[in-house]
């Protein structure tokens, strides 16, 4: 403080000069309209060019929030398109919602193989819940706590999911032989289909759990065994299981009332 | 002390009127005569420099509230009376701030080759940057110089004048 006051003291001339040009020059740009806009239009190119560069800035690190951001504006354009309005032969179609979630773990190494969300009951996440990506059906919810989820993935050998053929609209149940992560198996397309390699298959709607028109993969390989009317087919998932991150569950809205009415029949 | 300050109340009350009520009301070749510079040229020497700079800022800022041209005037004179000891040594040679106390004294006895260049030197500065401040594009250097040379040269005749008559014997 000492050396402060000493300093003020000993350059006290200087101090005053300055700071009374320094009214004048905020003078001559405050009530000059001339100079005034001038200065103006210099400090606002040049303001401009440093702000750009901080907003670049800040947007990098703000990539995080507006991904999250994405994800709920998606699931809220989802929610409110009708998610499949080409086909109105099934009402269930446009009753579903969507809640966007993260994968905390996953696994593709085993013949049975469950895959954990970040989101449980208190997100109104219930026990045989879709779980989808835009690419793809990722599992069903088994298990649900408060906070978190468990789903059987369709990498699991013993899950099974109804998936058609987007050209013929044949539908077949698709599962998994525990060999490659990216291939599933197709059965019971009958022969008389008429399929070649690269037609894409997508999921059915028919079991209440997920909403129709999913893309799942393509046909890589196929082959009619002897003596028998339905084809076995390779199916390639588009959706990498290896690098799952954000999915969406999807609720079925009148799932109740669709199984009940399911029950009278049999 | 007391004698110091009532010239110098009378100097700027003077000066500050006579640019106001006549000088502003005329024009030679476009340019106004600024005889107010006359202020800091005879500014005594050994004056307190803090004082100095507020009592040019209020002058300035007197001279600027009559000519409607804000800041302009009281800038380029603060700039006059800080390079003001510089243009002297220049003019005159060196000498002691401390033992000379108006500038007549100091004055006394140069060549009138010395005085104009002192004069000259105070107002070209002290135009160009009132020019440069209120033209304020350098895209326009040569209007900014032209102008300068022409109301520095009218300036200087006329102070003068003013200073022989004035100012000789209390300057």
């Amino acid at each position: 403080m000492r050396n402060f006051v000493d300093f003020i003291i000993k350059n006290i001339n200087s101090i005053i000069f300055l700071i009374l040009i320094s009214i004048s020059i905020s003078q001559i740009f405050s009530r000059n309209y001339y100079q005034g806009s001038k200065i103006n239009l210099f400090s606002n190119s040049v303001l401009n060019s440093i702000n750009e560069i901080k907003t670049e800035i800040f947007e990098y690190f703000n990539l995080v929030k507006t991904n999250q951001k994405l994800v709920i504006e998606n699931s809220f354009l989802k929610n409110n398109l009708n998610y499949d309005y080409s086909y109105d032969s099934i009402i269930f179609d446009k009753n579903y919602s969507y809640i966007p979630s993260k994968v905390i773990s996953n696994s593709i190494k085993f013949s049975k193989n469950f895959i954990t969300i970040d989101k449980g009951s208190f997100h109104n996440i219930e026990i045989d819940d879709g779980i989808i990506t835009n690419q793809g059906v990722i599992g069903v919810v088994n298990n649900v706590s408060d906070r978190f989820a468990t789903g059987i993935s369709i990498l699991n050998s013993q899950l099974k999911i109804n998936a058609v053929l987007k050209k013929s609209q044949h539908f077949g149940s698709l599962y998994w032989t525990a060999n490659n992560h990216q291939i599933m198996e197709l059965e019971d397309i009958p022969k008389s289909a008429n399929i070649s390699i690269g037609d894409t298959i997508i999921s059915g709607g028919m079991s209440s759990i997920f909403p129709r028109n999913i893309p799942i993969g393509f046909i890589s390989d196929f082959k009619l065994p002897e003596s028998t009317n339905y084809y076995v087919i390779s199916v390639k998932l588009f959706e990498d299981f290896g690098s799952l991150r954000n999915v969406y569950v999807v609720k079925n809205d009148f799932r109740g009332e669709f199984n009940d009415l399911k029950n009278l029949n049999e | 002390m007391n004698n110091i300050n009532q010239l110098l109340f009378f100097r700027f009350i003077i000066l500050s009127l006579s640019q106001f009520i006549i000088f502003n009301n005329f024009l030679i070749f476009g340019n106004t005569v600024n005889i107010y510079l006359i202020f800091i040229i005879v500014f005594p020497l050994n004056f307190n420099k803090s004082l100095a700079y507020i009592i040019t800022f209020i002058f300035g800022f007197a001279i600027d509230f009559f000519s409607n041209s804000f800041g302009i005037i009281t800038f380029s004179l603060l700039i006059s009376i800080l390079i003001k000891p510089y243009i002297l040594k220049f003019a005159f040679g060196n000498f002691d701030v401390n033992k000379v106390r108006k500038t007549s004294e100091y004055i006394s006895g140069t060549s009138l080759y010395q005085q104009t260049s002192y004069l000259f030197l105070m107002f070209f500065i002290h135009q160009l940057i009132l020019n440069t401040v209120e033209i304020f594009s350098l895209q326009n250097f040569d209007v900014i110089f032209k102008k300068t040379l022409i109301s520095s040269i009218i300036s200087i005749i006329f102070s003068y004048f003013l200073l022989l008559i004035f100012f000789r014997k209390n300057a």
